[in-house]
């Protein structure tokens, strides 16, 4: 393969503060605390970081941030546009940055006060202060009807989707069910020792009917996560790389935030298609070697519509692929093994990332059997991580 | 600008005002003030190809689905402004 990107940078650190439903601090705090541990995780100091790279809809201001941390000189920063579909963005801009000489040590970092400051499920918010246009405009086509919350927007896709293949609610349950089963096992997951059955998830109220009741929802989250992003040559003095195999975006802009209403077939996730172009057959690497998954939860129906974007199975059969056991630690694909966003919390995806990491690393709290190849991917952004 | 032949002239013309639901969502929470809830969510396939978000009114959430024909109602909102929702056919004859 000779694309640049394939195997040439790796995640060398990965950091987070605690997910919580009220932080008690500051974004800006936030950010640094998890980019401080990134930073130790990996066996550098501020003074390494050269390049900087976070989301449009981040409310973290750089100048504060460069400040605070006493970063001495910053050479590449950029932001992703988008919501949590991008989230995998900004390991793409970072790789891209450390392959072309731009820059030798860059952070990805995003901080979030999602519960206790502007609650993401509400209508209601507006730019971010460091951003005033995230995305949104296609938002005053949904507003005059109440439609006005992610999981409103994303409902009248996944409805379409079940009628189109036949999918239930307790197929959507069942995915949850698996994810709740991770999340009561890790100590840093909102869910933690709360495991849910078919039953509870079915008798749980409705939020957008038929698509989405309340445990189909992610977490509304407080917290921040940071990684550390290098060439894989200097990853090899680092004490626990894991390489960045290949990374993708693809088809960027085609929508906005959640409200991607007008293409022909909505229940097809065009984003994943697209991206599983760019990311397996563009890096030639096969389905059948990624060893675990993390696959952007937002919502529940999403991650059934990935499975199949993504090529892991047909279209309408995700919810076959599920009942048969796939997601679990057992399974073909084990997935969201930290929870997943329905049930670790909601860091923009970028927590699913550090879960891939840290099952490469082999420290899950429900760790895959020697894992050496995971995928994370949201929708239109993802990436391929592979232990060296 | 028009991403077929980028022509930058445009034209408002009159569409017939029916269509039928492509997908639809009952919306139970969180609830908004300026709605009545459940709120009745559709994208209505219009017969000249135009897809559009809006609500549907006339009808029991339980009755609603894809694929039903429906007709559009002008709902006066506030000033000399309206909002363009829907009934089913069946009701708006």
């Amino acid at each position: 393969m000779s694309k640049v990107l394939a195997g040439s940078t790796a995640v060398v650190g990965v950091g987070q503060t605690e997910f919580s439903k009220a932080a008690g601090r500051s974004e800006t705090q936030l950010a640094s605390e998890a980019i401080v541990a990134a930073l130790a995780d990996a066996g550098l100091s501020v003074a390494d970081v050269d390049g900087l790279v976070s989301y449009t809809i981040d409310p973290v201001e750089e100048t504060e941030l460069v400040r605070g941390l006493g970063i001495p000189e910053i050479g590449f920063s950029s932001r992703v546009p988008y919501g949590g579909g991008g989230s995998q963005g900004v390991v793409l801009h970072a790789a891209a940055a450390v392959a072309s000489g731009a820059a030798d040590v860059v952070v990805a970092y995003r901080a979030v006060k999602a519960r206790s400051g502007a609650r993401f499920g509400r209508a209601g918010g507006g730019g971010s202060p460091t951003s005033s246009h995230s995305g949104t405009t296609a938002m005053q086509w949904c507003a005059p009807f109440g439609v006005l919350t992610p999981a409103s927007w994303m409902s009248l896709n996944a409805t379409r989707y079940m009628y189109t293949y036949g999918v239930e609610s307790q197929d959507f349950g069942r995915a949850v069910v698996q994810f709740r089963e991770y999340a009561a096992n890790n100590p840093n997951a909102h869910f933690y020792g709360k495991p849910i059955t078919l039953e509870d998830h079915q008798a749980s109220r409705w939020i957008a009917e038929p698509a989405i009741r309340l445990f189909d929802c992610c977490q509304e989250t407080d917290g921040s996560v940071a990684l550390v992003i290098t060439s894989a040559e200097r990853a090899r003095d680092s004490e626990r790389p894991v390489l960045i195999a290949a990374v993708a975006g693809a088809g960027l802009f085609e929508e906005e935030i959640a409200s991607n209403h007008y293409q022909p077939d909505l229940a097809v996730m065009s984003g994943s298609v697209a991206l599983a172009r760019r990311l397996f057959d563009g890096f030639g690497i096969a389905r059948s070697e990624i060893d675990v998954a993390m696959i952007y939860d937002a919502f529940s129906p999403i991650f059934l519509m990935q499975l199949e974007g993504l090529g892991f199975c047909d279209f309408g059969e995700a919810k076959h692929f599920i009942a048969d056991g796939h997601l679990g630690l057992k399974g073909s694909l084990p997935s969201n093994t930290n929870g997943g966003l329905i049930g670790e919390g909601y860091i923009h995806g970028l927590n699913l990332t550090v879960e891939a990491v840290r099952q490469l690393r082999g420290f899950s709290s429900n760790q895959v059997e020697n894992p050496t190849t995971a995928l994370v991917c949201a929708n239109r952004t993802g990436v391929i991580l592979r232990r060296p | 600008m028009c991403p077929t032949c980028h022509a930058v002239e445009y034209d408002i013309v009159d569409l017939a005002g029916t269509g039928v639901v492509y997908s639809y969502s009952i919306l139970h929470h969180p609830q908004n003030p300026a709605f009545d809830y459940p709120v009745v969510a559709v994208l209505v396939d219009l017969d000249e190809g135009v897809r559009i978000v809006s609500n549907l009114i006339g009808i029991e959430p339980s009755e609603v689905s894809i694929g039903l024909p429906v007709r559009v109602r002008f709902v006066p909102t506030r000033d000399e402004m309206a909002v363009p929702v829907f009934t089913p056919l069946a009701v708006a004859q």
